[in-house]
């Protein structure tokens, strides 16, 4: 009877205490402007199975741990009946304890709980003493104790199946596991592991397509995030989501190469700002200073993160208020004069790309003779090397029997606009560039820069253009696919993923396709396909070359020099230029060449 | 017709725009009156008399130790009732910027802002202004009562078509009573950004070397050429990364714009940062071993070829 009445009292306090601090979270994402979103369910639905049920992002990135956690996880689920029927006995609301079902139950957990066991026997030790610098500089200790209470927690239920009924021993055992329980309560809203709560309803809610930031409304007056009161509900569940595991922080390239960006700290210094209830403070301060212009928009740290966080909506949101206040990053003002005045990122006449149109013998695009309008892209306009490999997509393009055409004229179609948070500027380009596609007729787009594909893809679609886009690389490896190589020795060569191909566009089999078929033996790098590492030049950063810390495109040339190739694949005039600038650097003589020039080269011809 | 122009010193020595706004007043036609303010203005002054004027005039007050936008324009207006002038020239500097609608407003006369040039219109003239990025020109005339206060847009006449006179202009006091108490801004003590030590984009040539240099120890060639042609040495990213040369004589999108009206570029092979900091020159000589190199799509005269061979050969034919 008192041991009742004890539990009760303590299962109150307990109880009060989780409501209180979930309670104070739960109205703060309240308080957010709503931007949550369940469109697309059945791609949601999947992707819950798989990254929730079946822990998939927890475990591809660190297997070991992975694994660790999903035995940790699954017992969890196990248990909750066991542990649900136990307090209701303990609280003496129902016995069931002594039901045949019940024993079966009880009997069927023990393998669980020994997984368990060993899962976050490991986990503990990984953390307390082999340390993985992406949980941190200093030792969480409150995550060590709440492993030593979880493995508590089994110990005591295999503990039980040894001792007798009713003697002292077992009942102190039973009442061990019913306070770390109740402890454990309490423990949970403040600390990462409120992501055992949050996290599935994260995932759930996180959005379909990677680093969607959606178009301002000007007529509403939106000029995107400037304090912590701006931020919206899923982007305030997100700061309390976090489990603090690192992986945006080891993946992401800006930290990779010495800069004060650490995607993990971003969204943890958001959630200290919520919590102490500092609505007013300004994003750029409540974050480190700089780092809102450290981003390459590569979107590693949102497509790793396993519960379902989005940091690119939150960078650029904060970005567009910078931008909206007049203090976009220094080397953004020369850009965004360029695009401005000339309509392009380097600030170039038009009458070189005219001139490019003339001389590579292209046609301007008729809906009635063309199948494919190929998007040149500012890069396509200017830039040499770029250039070359489009010449090589033509060849190829025109050996397919493909009809294709250009337009007259193309704006930049605003892919560093909308990265910097230069809304305005971006969708002054992308409305222009609507227009003309439309009074064109055009129906499939292709192009060679990854970047035009996202933002004509993806971007332009909030617009109400819905052209099919395609990167050339996809649609070369299709043309080409009854079309013989010239035989000869295997070349070694490395291939730079895109991260707006590879990750963005989920677009790794295809060149790798291409480059076997051609004759390539193909040395991964380390950071590949859909998690390659970036090459510094996305989210505007392709005009900051005095960077702080090394260069992120010297970090990526040292790993693509390490595969041994002596010849670089790109598909991105970007990467390219800030590869070739490194290989410069390096004083290396690493060949580069573009996908399209790769190809081009090895078809063999009648 | 008398013509005012108002020239700039700091510290005694004269702004080489002003050289600009006395050649726009000598071509004008009439008498040219050149007026230079501020305790150390006898130096610039001496300077200017050399220009054929009719008159050199300083301007001293305690309250013109520190330029400040009101001390000039109270300045100039006693200047302009003592001496009359039809029009007052000024070069579009910063200062000009600051204080010449103070002037203006002062006075109620009207004022042309960064004029490019003048014709003839009637009796008087219409000054030329660009506008829409130099899209279009627009002849503008002004109205009102003397003078018209006229600024010139730096480089649209040039410092060096001056007409000297035979024997020095003479150089006159004026006296003029400023109200210590009417200025508004209290001015600091100057601050001098840290300068950079080289400043390309005034070099009329430049030798700019790439990683066809291929190592310091072959500067020498390159710094023997830009001896030769009186250029300043310039360089891309990779020799700046490597410190082969100091990272203020970096050309391109992360160092300096240049438009000299020769640039030789050795070894360069035209990466799109560094065309983009070099477009604008007059004359690319561009000198690379890769005929496919996107130099050469920018350059006015290439050579494929040695630059180790080619340069020296450059070197003689310049010094022999």
């Amino acid at each position: 009877m008192i041991e009742t009445l004890v539990l009760w009292l303590l299962l109150l306090i307990s109880a009060a205490s989780f409501v209180a601090q979930v309670g104070k979270r739960v109205r703060l994402i309240a308080a957010a402007q709503n931007n949550f979103s369940l469109d697309q369910p059945a791609f949601r639905i999947g992707r819950f199975l798989t990254d929730v049920v079946f822990q998939r992002k927890t475990i591809v990135e660190r297997p070991l741990a992975g694994v660790a956690h999903a035995l940790v996880f699954w017992g969890f689920v196990a248990f909750a009946g066991y542990t649900a029927t136990e307090f209701l006995s303990g609280l003496g609301l129902a016995d069931f304890t002594r039901r045949g079902w019940f024993h079966a139950y009880r009997l069927a957990l023990a393998p669980f709980a020994v997984a368990v066991l060993a899962g976050i026997v490991y986990l503990v030790i990984r953390r307390a003493v082999f340390r993985p610098v992406a949980l941190g500089a200093t030792l969480s200790v409150g995550s060590v104790v709440i492993g030593l209470f979880i493995a508590t927690l089994m110990a005591t239920f295999l503990l039980d199946f040894r001792l007798e009924e009713g003697t002292l021993a077992a009942r102190v055992n039973w009442w061990v596991h019913a306070l770390v329980i109740l402890a454990f309560l309490m423990l949970i809203p403040a600390s990462k592991h409120l992501h055992l709560v949050l996290s599935p309803i994260t995932v759930f809610l996180k959005s379909p397509v990677l680093a969607t930031v959606p178009n301002l409304d000007f007529e509403k007056e939106e000029v995107g995030l400037e304090t912590i009161k701006d931020l919206r509900s899923k982007q305030v569940l997100d700061a309390f989501t976090c489990v603090e595991c690192g992986r945006c922080q080891v993946n992401c390239p800006a930290w990779g190469s010495d800069k004060a960006l650490n995607p993990k700290t971003l969204i943890l210094q958001a959630q200290h700002a919520l919590l102490e209830g500092r609505r007013d403070a300004k994003l750029a301060e409540v974050f480190d200073e700089g780092v809102l212009w450290q981003c390459t928009t590569c979107g590693a740290c949102e497509n790793q993160c396993p519960v379902g966080i989005e940091h690119l909506p939150l960078i650029i949101g904060a970005r567009r208020g910078l931008v909206s206040n007049g203090e976009a990053a220094e080397y953004l003002g020369v850009v965004y004069n360029h695009l401005e005045r000339r309509g392009n990122i380097w600030g170039l006449g038009y009458d070189q790309r005219q001139k490019f149109v003339e001389s590579a013998g292209l046609e301007i695009f008729d809906r009635a003779k063309h199948e494919w309008l190929v998007w040149l892209g500012c890069a396509g306009a200017f830039e040499a090397d770029f250039q070359k490999g489009l010449r090589s997509l033509f060849d190829i393009l025109r050996a397919s029997g493909a009809r294709f055409g250009v337009l007259a004229k193309e704006r930049c179609t605003g892919d560093a606009a909308k990265r910097t948070g230069n809304e305005y500027m971006f969708q002054e380009l992308a409305t222009q560039n609507i227009e003309d596609l439309k009074a064109a007729g055009v129906k499939k787009i292709l192009t060679s820069c990854p970047h035009c594909l996202k933002t004509l893809g993806d971007d332009y679609r909030r617009f109400g253009f819905d052209a099919e886009v395609a990167h050339s690389a996809v649609l070369v490896a299709e043309l080409t696919r009854r079309m013989p190589a010239v035989t000869g020795a295997r070349e070694a060569v490395t291939f730079h993923d895109p991260c707006y191909l590879g990750r963005y566009a989920g677009k790794d089999a295809e060149p790798r396709e291409l480059l076997i078929r051609f004759g390539a033996d193909v040395k991964e790098p380390e950071r590949n396909r859909t998690n390659p590492f970036c090459c510094g030049a996305g989210g505007g950063l392709l005009f900051e070359e005095k960077e702080k810390g090394t260069r992120i495109s010297d970090v990526r040339f040292k790993q693509l020099r390490a595969t041994g190739a002596g010849t670089v694949v790109t598909a991105c005039p970007f990467c390219s230029i800030m590869l070739k600038g490194a290989q410069a650097s390096a004083q290396a003589e690493t060949e580069f060449v573009d996908l399209m020039t790769f190809v081009n080269g090895r078809l063999q011809r009648p | 017709m008398m013509i005012l122009v108002i020239a700039e010193q700091l510290d005694g020595r004269l702004n080489r725009a002003s050289w600009e706004a006395v050649a726009a007043a000598q071509q004008a036609g009439g008498s040219v009156k050149v007026a230079v303010l501020g305790a150390e203005a006898a130096g610039a002054a001496s300077e200017l008399a050399a220009a054929d004027v009719a008159e050199v005039l300083i301007v001293d007050h305690p309250a013109l130790a520190r330029y400040t936008a009101d001390g000039y324009a109270h300045a100039i207006a006693g200047l302009i009732s003592a001496e009359q002038p039809a029009l007052v020239f000024l070069a579009h500097t910063y200062q000009t910027r600051d204080f010449a609608p103070t002037l203006a407003v002062g006075l109620d006369r009207a004022l042309l802002t960064d004029c490019i040039g003048f014709k003839a219109h009637g009796e008087g003239r219409a000054f030329v202004r660009s506008m829409f990025q130099g899209k279009l020109c627009a002849d503008v005339v002004p109205k009102g009562p003397a003078p018209h206060v006229v600024t010139f847009q730096i480089g649209a006449f040039r410092a060096d078509a001056v007409t000297r006179g035979s024997v020095p202009a003479p150089a006159r006091a004026v006296a003029v009573t400023i109200d210590a108490g009417a200025i508004r801004q209290k001015p600091e003590a100057p601050f001098k950004e840290a300068k950079q030590a080289v400043d390309l984009s005034q070099a009329a040539r430049i030798v700019a070397v790439g990683r066809g240099i291929k190592g310091p120890e072959h500067l020498a060639v390159a710094e023997k050429l830009a001896a030769a042609l009186g250029a300043e040495m310039a360089a891309s990213r990779p020799i700046c990364d490597a410190g082969w040369l100091p990272m203020d004589r970096q050309v391109g999108s992360s160092g300096q714009t240049v438009a000299p009206k020769l640039y030789v570029a050795l070894g360069i092979s035209g990466a799109i940062q560094h065309l983009v900091g070099m477009k604008g020159s007059n004359t690319i000589v561009a000198i690379n071993k890769d005929s496919d190199a996107p130099i050469f799509e920018v350059a006015d005269y290439g050579v494929v070829g040695d630059l180790f061979e080619i340069v020296p050969a450059f070197i003689d034919a310049l010094n022999g």
